[in-house]
């Protein structure tokens, strides 16, 4: 069968990396193309594109590890060094929109009043939405470890449970944060205030139900008896991007919604 | 869906002729989420397995150190019947040594002396 004499995952040739750039490809273009000539095919025919590009590249991943055993202890670590690695460039793309909030709003202009908020700014209440949707964040923490835990000592009732749980609180937040923007007294257009509120927790929620949908294949997974109580790196990748996207709610939520009220 | 389905199917078909358990239950593991001594296939399984054995055939492990004296010479596995070596003489050396080492008697480092002897191992497979 294999003729290796090492540990490693030499993959075989793939069509996703090119259906994958011309996804990006047409999708840039394609936005620029709606910007200057009102027309969304293009774009849209990228985000198909896009959308059927991950499915099959990351069935393919499951195909392999899961179902081949291609992914030995090293093939394993190495994409753990991949997914801390993108964390990681995660994090400095939210250190950006962070930077900018803290530049205009700890030494606001006079054309802002000379204070944060801004003249005509009424900023949410962090004590009510908010602070529910902390706390739904952190609870789904809980659930995500308490999943964890049941797959390392094999019980699979739990496993599904908290994981379910934790879907259904990330699927709660992503709603209450869908609210508090349609009642929002404020807009995306309102000032560098509005723009940094609408950019940062807007990134955030994409990273919300990006982290929700990774959870929700984990669990489709968990179901069909793919994860073991020693090898599930495909659930701790999922749990690391959930801590990671609770971590900067709680950054979002001390530095924007009460720090600057 | 369809994986719950079929172990209801399974558990109707066996329930005439065996005690009520659903099937991924009967699992060594008890709890129902399998281990790798179970499903572990492929290239893993044979790491795995090996490993259970004191077996490494796939160099996953840090191989062991020798004094890489005449009589115990730093072992060198090779599936042909020759291998290069990189001998850091001294650690923190930033120039490393770089030779052949052949089937037969142990060879030394040109720059160090210590020993080296290839031994052969089986292509796994």
């Amino acid at each position: 069968m294999a003729h290796q004499a090492h540990p490693y995952h030499m993959v075989d040739p793939s069509p996703w990396p090119l259906t994958g750039a011309v996804a990006a490809l047409l999708m840039t273009s394609g936005l620029a193309i709606w910007f200057h000539f009102h027309s969304t095919i293009l774009m849209l025919l990228g985000t198909v594109l896009l959308v059927l590009t991950i499915c099959q590249w990351w069935r393919d991943v499951v195909r392999e590890g899961t179902f081949q055993g291609h992914h030995t202890p090293p093939a394993q670590k190495g994409l753990r060094y991949g997914m801390i690695l993108f964390i990681t460039s995660e994090v400095l793309f939210f250190a950006g929109f962070f930077w900018a909030f803290y530049h205009s709003s700890l030494a606001p202009t006079p054309e802002l009043g000379g204070f944060w908020p801004p003249a005509g700014i009424t900023p949410l209440d962090p004590f009510e939405v908010p602070l529910l949707n902390t706390a739904v964040l952190l609870a789904s923490g809980v659930t995500v470890t308490w999943a964890h835990h049941s797959i390392m000592e094999g019980d699979r009732k739990q496993a599904i449970h908290s994981l379910t749980l934790t879907i259904l609180l990330g699927g709660y937040f992503t709603f209450l944060q869908a609210l508090e923007y349609y009642e929002a007294p404020f807009t995306i257009a309102d000032g560098v205030y509005g723009a940094t509120f609408f950019v940062a927790t807007g990134f955030h929620g994409l990273h919300v139900i990006i982290g929700s949908t990774f959870l929700a294949v984990c669990l489709h997974r968990q179901i069909r008896h793919h994860f073991t109580s020693t090898h599930h790196f495909g659930f701790e990748a999922a749990a690391w991007y959930w801590h990671f996207v609770d971590v900067v709610w709680l950054f979002l939520y001390i530095s924007i919604y009460w720090w600057g009220s | 869906m369809a994986g719950r389905l079929l172990l209801r199917a399974c558990a109707t078909t066996l329930r005439s002729n065996v005690a009520l358990r659903p099937l991924y239950r009967s699992m060594a593991s008890g709890g129902g989420i399998p281990t790798d001594e179970e499903q572990a296939t492929g290239l893993e399984r044979r790491i795995i397995m090996g490993f259970k054995e004191g077996k490494d055939p796939y160099s996953v492990r840090v191989p062991k150190s020798y004094s890489a004296t005449k009589e115990d010479p730093q072992i060198v596995p090779c599936t042909g019947n020759k291998r290069l070596v990189g001998c850091l003489c001294e650690e923190d050396n930033t120039a490393i040594v770089w030779f052949w080492l052949h089937d037969g008697p142990s060879q030394r480092c040109p720059s160090c002396g210590a020993y080296y002897k290839l031994v052969h191992n089986e292509l796994p497979h």
